[in-house]
């Protein structure tokens, strides 16, 4: 039972026999699983200089509208940030006058079912489930709902595992939306 | 006060709660406002309603709402645009629940009645069992749907008289100079639309994307994190020393007018001519050398059609009432053709900063307009509770159909104040024996 109690223990990777499996060894599934775990509670707590930390200089952040099947540029997305403008979208948040996040939403969000969906070379694509509660403080005071899909590219560097790309594909995208100003 | 209101006319006095320099906070929070609101604003008058490069194809459909009636824009067999309610005529379920997509025809889910393109009822399973002609039940149409270069309104009571009246001059031009922004003279709605909700009352979004007073500290953020913004020039140059002017045109129809402030062509699309080299030239070649130049430092307006219709310079946005606490800031990035496709990756991207619920700009003016509605939310007419709209009252201009100030007046606010109590005190009258 050992083996599977381990398994479970850490990250499920893709399809059993899919060759994903030995690919990653155990150290990096914690690796991988802890980031995933860190990235979400510095969003969470607002901590945006140490959020900002763990991304790479090519880091691609993508909220698209409907399903993210389509390339980044060819129609509008919710958020669509290369290094640059995520660097401005922080700088924002930063100023202590951005209305939006003025006092920041007080958020907790769960994070589940993360796979290695595939590994190559020092690059893992990671998926993962969440739901995100959101109280929107600055004017309403109302309880929001967030949940969906994750998908994570990470790099392992000299300072260790970093972020090249974040797409979170919202379950009620092709809605309407209340402010999302916050890293989600 | 009950929570659901019945409507019945003439139930306020618009010309006390509307004055010339201040409107009583009821207004955005009343739900018998709300109520005169979809009858004599979204019924009585004309309402945009889509452009008609978003459906192409006979059969091509989108979900909208005119006021808070869903309809169904669509390309129907002839090749025309019609608007149908998307409703059964039958029990009522909604045809389409999706945002768009394409039919040969609308069939009920319920009972299965089929309706053509058009909305005329084709056929319903079991004819026998019905004595009416089911030619009288086809799905509910405006009485009027017209359109000007492309973009498209209706008029659900068919009485608000012709489309190009209710454009009138400022309109007209308003939208002349945003199609002229695309090298054919005609825009393309193609990149999807983004929703975003707000807790607020919708006549705070005509105000808001109009207002020119509240750059410098509803959006101090953004100016702080991108110090070389467009706007600079306008926020930072203080109070009348900015070219830029406010301006509120005959029926309503609102500008925030840019164009004398821009220091340099292209400034409003955050480039320069080497970077957009086709697209420049492609306008050259469509309106010539003169034309092409006005366009390129002029750009398009910032500019609202009454009383939905959001000209956002190169976006296009749409403010929908849901209810009286609850609207929904439609937008999509005003693409153009008769180009390479490099300028319309630029305008996505341009579209993606400005517009929507992660936005750079609308985050801020929407947390501001849900704390002004909140603030409203006990208001009742005679008491507490006054919006002071007076700035610039004594400086303004009037001339040619319009009227307009330093860019940080509030005459574009009362613009809309004023033709709305117009709307909604006339209709008061006429369909009323008026009890006051």
């Amino acid at each position: 039972m050992a083996p599977e109690a381990t398994e479970s223990e850490s990250i499920a990777s893709g399809t059993v026999g899919s060759g994903v499996r030995d690919a990653v060894d155990e150290l990096t599934r914690r690796d991988i699983k802890a980031f995933v775990y860190l990235e979400a509670r510095l969003a969470d707590e607002s901590r945006y200089d140490e959020w900002e930390a763990l991304v790479t200089d090519d880091m691609h952040y993508w909220v698209p509208f409907g399903p993210g099947d389509y390339e980044p540029g060819t129609r509008v997305s919710y958020i669509n940030d290369n290094r640059a403008r995520l660097g401005t979208r922080i700088r924002q948040l930063a100023t202590g006058v951005h209305h939006a996040q003025d006092p920041p939403s007080s958020m907790r969000r769960v994070v589940s079912n993360i796979e290695i969906l595939s590994a190559e070379g020092d690059e893992f694509e990671v998926g993962s489930n969440f739901v995100l509660y959101e109280h929107a403080v600055q004017a309403t005071g109302h309880l929001r709902l967030w949940a969906g899909r994750t998908t994570h590219r990470l790099r392992r560097t000299s300072d260790g595992l970093r972020m090249a790309a974040k797409k979170v594909e919202l379950v009620n995208s092709t809605s309407p939306l209340p402010n999302l100003p916050f890293i989600i | 006060m009950a929570l659901t209101v019945q409507y019945s006319p003439a139930s306020h006095d618009y010309r006390h709660l509307v004055q010339d320099d201040r409107i009583h906070g009821s207004l955005y929070t009343d739900p018998a406002v709300f109520a005169d609101e979809m009858q004599r604003i979204f019924t009585d008058g004309w309402v945009f309603v889509g452009h008609e490069s978003e459906v192409p194809e006979v059969g091509d459909w989108v979900s909208r709402r005119l006021g808070t009636e869903p309809v169904l824009m669509v390309r129907d067999r002839d090749g025309a645009i019609s608007v149908v309610a998307n409703r059964c005529a039958h029990r009522g379920t909604t045809l389409c629940p999706q945002n768009d997509g394409h039919d040969r025809s609308f069939r009920c889910a319920y009972h299965g009645w089929t309706y053509d393109l058009d909305g005329t009822l084709l056929g319903v399973p079991g004819p026998k069992g019905f004595h009416k002609d089911t030619a009288d039940l086809g799905l509910d149409r405006p009485g009027q749907v017209d359109g000007y270069r492309g973009f498209v309104f209706a008029n659900r009571s068919g009485t608000a008289g012709s489309l190009s009246d209710h454009l009138g001059a400022g309109g007209t031009d308003l939208i002349d100079r945003t199609s002229n922004m695309s090298p054919t003279g005609r825009v393309r709605l193609s990149a999807v639309w983004i929703g975003q909700r707000i807790d607020s009352n919708w006549k705070m979004w005509p105000e808001s994307d109009h207002d020119g007073y509240h750059l410098n500290f509803t959006h101090a953020s953004m100016a702080r994190a991108v110090p070389d913004t467009y706007y600079d020039e306008i926020v930072m140059t203080g109070e009348e020393a900015s070219e830029s002017a406010t301006r509120a045109y005959d029926g309503g129809h609102l500008e925030l007018d840019f164009r004398r402030s821009y220091t340099a062509e292209l400034a409003w699309l955050g480039t320069t001519r080497e970077k957009v080299a086709d697209y420049c030239e492609a306008l050259e070649g469509s309106y010539g050398p003169e034309k092409a130049k006005t366009i390129m430092w002029d750009g398009p307006p910032h500019a609202l059609v009454f009383p939905n219709l959001f000209l956002a310079e190169m976006n296009i946005a749409r403010i929908e009432p849901v209810s009286p606490g609850v609207t929904v800031h439609h937008h999509t990035p005003l693409l153009v053709e008769g180009t390479d496709e490099s300028v319309n990756r630029r305008l996505v991207l341009q579209s993606e900063a400005a517009m929507g619920p992660a936005s750079f700009f609308l985050t801020d003016d929407a947390v501001i307009a849900e704390r002004m509605h909140r603030a409203f939310e006990g208001a009742a007419a005679g008491e507490d509770g006054w919006v002071d709209l007076s700035r610039g009252l004594e400086r303004e201009h009037v001339e040619d159909g319009q009227r307009w100030s330093d860019i940080t007046d509030e005459t574009t606010n009362r613009g809309f104040w004023h033709h709305y109590r117009n709307l909604m005190a006339s209709a008061a009258a006429s369909s009323t024996a008026d009890t006051r």
